[in-house]
Parts: structure tokens; C-alpha cells; sequence
């Protein structure tokens, strides 16, 4: 995913936080299922088709203390993962 | 034995999860047959009457909020309910998955079209007793064989994923090649599961001919277990016959050369149910699970399941209830199996002893080689 893109969430898949702020998605159309740490669930709730992924990468940054940037890649990769399997997609340009 | 010693034996007190993951619903206290063994009827605890479609909706709205990911629809007979399109509706609304627990005899082309379209349907669960009428109408009524065909073949003709379950008792017993043979080369069914009928419901005043004697169990279990090897792997069980003969050999084998007690070994650790699923009575009331409805945790849309869910005294005792040490039990005393047995399941420890924290007599590895049992 391009880093101006601007990710949007599946508003059909679940965000079940389980235990403290640890989480499941789950795509009730096709029974997938990822776990994510508190992280993912931050980048999750951001991803609302206006912020782009560089947006949202700053922010999680200044949310979370020490972000290491390897840590930025795994998100940028998250984000990949989740887009693959349809648990995100891309706001498209409005006319 | 000290009690630090006794803590450090315990099993961790597992995390409780914010929501359950799933529930079973009973979505009607009707039934279109009467088994002989049906765990549903004769409870006395139970009102026998069915919630309105809008009052299921409300929870389902509830249950979506909350994220949880499956709900069972059984009953009594959930194909019964003439509102189960607008049922099934509100839970694909709220983002959830679905099963049904059904006899079969009144799935038609229409309703099953319904559940296919929405894509959302794990399986619907059909029971299946018998390879002919005369064995599985023996214990669910005239005609009841000839209805769960159709229902099965109608759920094949729309896709639907079918999961059947056969319940071994004394009329069946002697028919399980030619059961496994119709349901996995006949039917063409990717796989079948097993239990037995157990002392709970309506068995109870049916049992002398219902639950299998001694002679029975030890010819389930051999040929449950030859069955599977033959069919490799395509017949399944949680519990019965086919799941004690599994269990009972990886305990008896532990045991002769002296093995450490397995994770979940010395303590009343089964089951795990109450830490991801809860279920509802037909009447409303909050259930720990189906087999234990006589512990009402609050009523649907009047207490927030949230709350229940976390707070409930009588559901937090039940979650604590693999820190009690099999030792501590007359039942038990002595046993060398004590280290890699779980006390199995508390809904049949309940409905045969009274008490919940207390390991089932009915699973139990050495009474059974007591009273004559053997281990193919």
C-alpha cells in the first residue's frame, strides 16, 4: 500500500477486544479471523478512509512511547495483510 | 496436602474474555418429535415457553454490539419457529455467524435457501440415529427417519454444510458399521459426530432402556474405534463412546510407564466452556451452558450480558472450578488415573450426583474397568 493512500476498515469486520487491549478481527463473511496487539487495534480504529497511511503512521508514533521505525514497517505490512484479505480496502476518489 | 502445594498444582486461573465468543440459543421450547433421550425436555428447572421475534432481535442487537463472533439456534426444534427467516436476518445484521441444531424433518427448499444466501451458515446439525426407520424411529418417533433424510438432502441440494450427530444407545448400538456406512458412502457426507445418550432430560426416566450397559459400551467403543481407523479420521466425538475410548487409552498408557500428570490432569478442569461461551434458555433465562441450565445468571434483555458475563458469581465459580483437586474427592480417593483425568463434563456430574463441583461418575476410567470394562 502506497503511504498517501488512505486505508479504510471493513465496516463489516468486527473488532473484538478481548483481554486489555488485545483484539480479534473477524470477517463474518468468510470466517477469517487476525489477532493484533494494542497496536493494531490503534491503527484499526484510525483507519477511516480520511487519514492516509503516512497520517496514520505519525500518529501511532506520537501515541505509542519508542516507536522503533522497524516497528513502522510491521505496520506498513499489517496494514498490507489486512488489505490482502479484504479486511481493508482504499477510499476511492470522490467526483 | 499443604496448600501451597495444592496451589502450585493448580492449573492458571485463565483471563476472562471482555465478551463470550459465542453462545447457544434455545430459540424455542417447541418440538416437532419427542426422542426418548431428548436432554431438553423434562427439566424442571426450565419454563417451557418461546420469546417473541422482537425480543431475540433485541438481544441479537446486544450480541453484535458486544462482538460476538457465533451463535448455535437449537431448541427444542428451531425450524419450528415461523419467524426463523426474520430470526436469522437479525443475526447476519449484527456481523455474526450462525449454526442450527435440528432432527431435520422440517428444513424445507425455501428456508434453506434463506440460510445459503446469506453465506454466513457454519453448518446445520442434523441428527441421525439409524441406517433404516425401524433403528432411528426406535427413539425419535414414527416417520422421524424418513424427515431427517430429506432434511439432510436438502440441505446437500443448497450447499449447505451439514454436520450430523449420531447419539448411541441401546437400539443403535449393534448398527454403527451400517450407520457409518450409510451416512459417509451413501450420503456421501464428508464426516459424521458421535456421542452417547446420557442421563440428562427426558433419558432420565427412560434409562434402563436408553444407556448402554457395560457390554454395550465396550462394543461402541470397539467399534467406534475401528470405524474411525476404517473411515481415517471422517467420524468425530467430544464426548461418548468413541472420545472415552481415546481419552481412556492415552490415560491408561500414561499411567503404566509412569508419566507426568497431563496439563489439565488432577482437577475438576472440564470443561473450558464458561471462558468463551455462554447459551440462553428458551425462557430467557442466562445459562452457563445447556446442560447447566438450572443456574440462571440473569434474564436477556434485562440484565446486560456484559455484566453477566463478568461479574456473575455463580459463572466465576464455575470458571474456578479447576483449582478443586480430584484428591479431595471419596469418588476418587486412591486413583491412579487421578493425574490425567479432568472430571469430565460438570452438566452430566450434575444431573447424576446433584453437585457441579464434583468429577461424573459416567466417565469415570476406573470405575469403568471395575465393572468390567476393557481398553481395545
Amino acid at each position: 500500500m502506497n503511504q498517501m493512500d488512505k486505508p479504510i476498515a471493513n465496516p463489516l469486520v468486527v473488532l473484538r477486544e478481548e483481554f486489555d487491549d488485545w483484539a480479534v478481527l473477524f470477517n463474518p463473511d468468510t470466517a477469517d479471523a487476525v489477532g493484533t496487539n494494542p497496536v493494531g487495534v490503534a491503527v484499526w480504529k484510525l483507519m477511516d478512509g480520511k487519514r492516509s497511511l503516512a497520517e496514520i503512521l505519525t500518529k501511532i508514533k506520537s501515541s505509542f512511547d519508542d516507536t522503533p521505525d522497524a516497528a513502522i514497517k510491521e505496520i506498513s505490512s499489517f496494514v498490507d495483510r489486512l488489505a490482502e484479505n479484504g479486511f481493508v480496502g482504499l477510499e476511492l476518489e470522490r467526483k | 496436602m499443604p496448600n501451597e502445594l495444592k496451589d502450585a498444582r493448580a492449573p492458571a486461573v485463565p483471563k476472562i474474555m471482555r465478551s463470550p465468543r459465542s453462545l447457544t440459543l434455545e430459540i424455542t421450547a417447541r418440538c416437532n418429535l419427542r426422542c426418548r433421550y431428548c436432554y431438553f425436555f423434562n427439566n424442571p428447572e426450565m419454563e417451557y415457553r418461546d420469546l417473541s421475534t422482537s425480543e431475540w432481535l433485541k438481544f441479537f442487537d446486544e450480541l453484535g454490539a458486544l462482538g460476538v463472533m457465533n451463535v448455535t439456534l437449537a431448541g427444542g426444534e428451531p425450524f419450528i419457529r415461523e419467524d426463523l427467516p426474520a430470526l436469522i436476518d437479525g443475526v447476519v445484521r449484527n456481523r455474526m455467524r450462525f449454526s442450527l441444531l435440528s432432527n431435520g424433518a422440517l428444513i424445507t427448499d425455501e428456508i434453506a435457501a434463506i440460510i445459503a444466501r446469506t453465506g454466513r451458515c457454519e453448518y446445520v446439525q442434523v441428527s441421525v440415529d439409524g441406517a433404516s426407520a425401524a433403528v432411528h424411529d426406535s427413539c425419535r418417533g414414527k416417520g422421524s427417519f424418513e424427515g431427517a433424510i430429506r432434511g439432510i438432502r436438502t440441505l446437500q441440494r443448497h450447499g449447505i454444510n451439514v454436520g450430523v450427530r449420531v447419539t448411541i444407545h441401546r437400539s443403535n448400538v449393534h448398527d454403527l458399521e451400517n450407520i457409518a456406512h450409510f451416512l459417509l458412502d451413501e450420503l456421501g457426507l464428508p464426516n459424521f459426530g458421535t456421542n452417547a445418550a446420557g442421563y440428562l432430560g427426558t433419558c432420565c426416566v427412560n434409562a434402563d432402556d436408553l444407556l448402554l450397559n457395560m457390554e454395550e459400551r465396550k462394543v461402541a467403543m470397539a467399534t467406534l474405534l475401528r470405524l474411525t481407523e476404517h473411515y481415517k479420521g471422517r467420524i468425530s466425538a467430544n464426548a461418548g463412546p468413541l472420545e472415552e475410548g481415546r481419552v481412556w487409552r492415552t490415560m491408561e498408557e500414561a499411567r503404566a510407564q509412569g508419566k507426568s500428570a497431563f496439563s489439565m490432569g488432577g482437577h475438576l478442569t472440564a470443561c473450558g466452556c464458561p471462558s468463551n461461551k455462554i447459551s440462553v434458555r428458551a425462557d430467557g433465562a442466562i445459562v452457563p451452558c445447556n446442560m447447566l441450565n438450572h443456574i440462571e445468571l440473569g434474564r436477556i434483555n434485562r440484565d446486560p450480558l456484559e455484566e453477566v458475563w463478568k461479574t456473575s458469581p455463580a459463572l466465576n465459580q464455575l470458571r474456578n472450578r479447576h483449582t478443586i483437586p480430584l484428591s479431595d474427592f471419596e469418588h476418587c480417593a486412591g486413583c491412579s488415573y487421578i493425574p490425567y483425568c479432568t472430571g469430565n463434563c460438570p452438566g452430566l456430574a450434575y444431573s447424576i450426583t446433584g453437585m457441579v463441583d464434583h468429577p461424573s461418575p459416567d466417565a469415570c476410567l476406573r470405575r469403568f474397568l471395575k465393572e468390567g470394562g476393557t481398553l481395545a
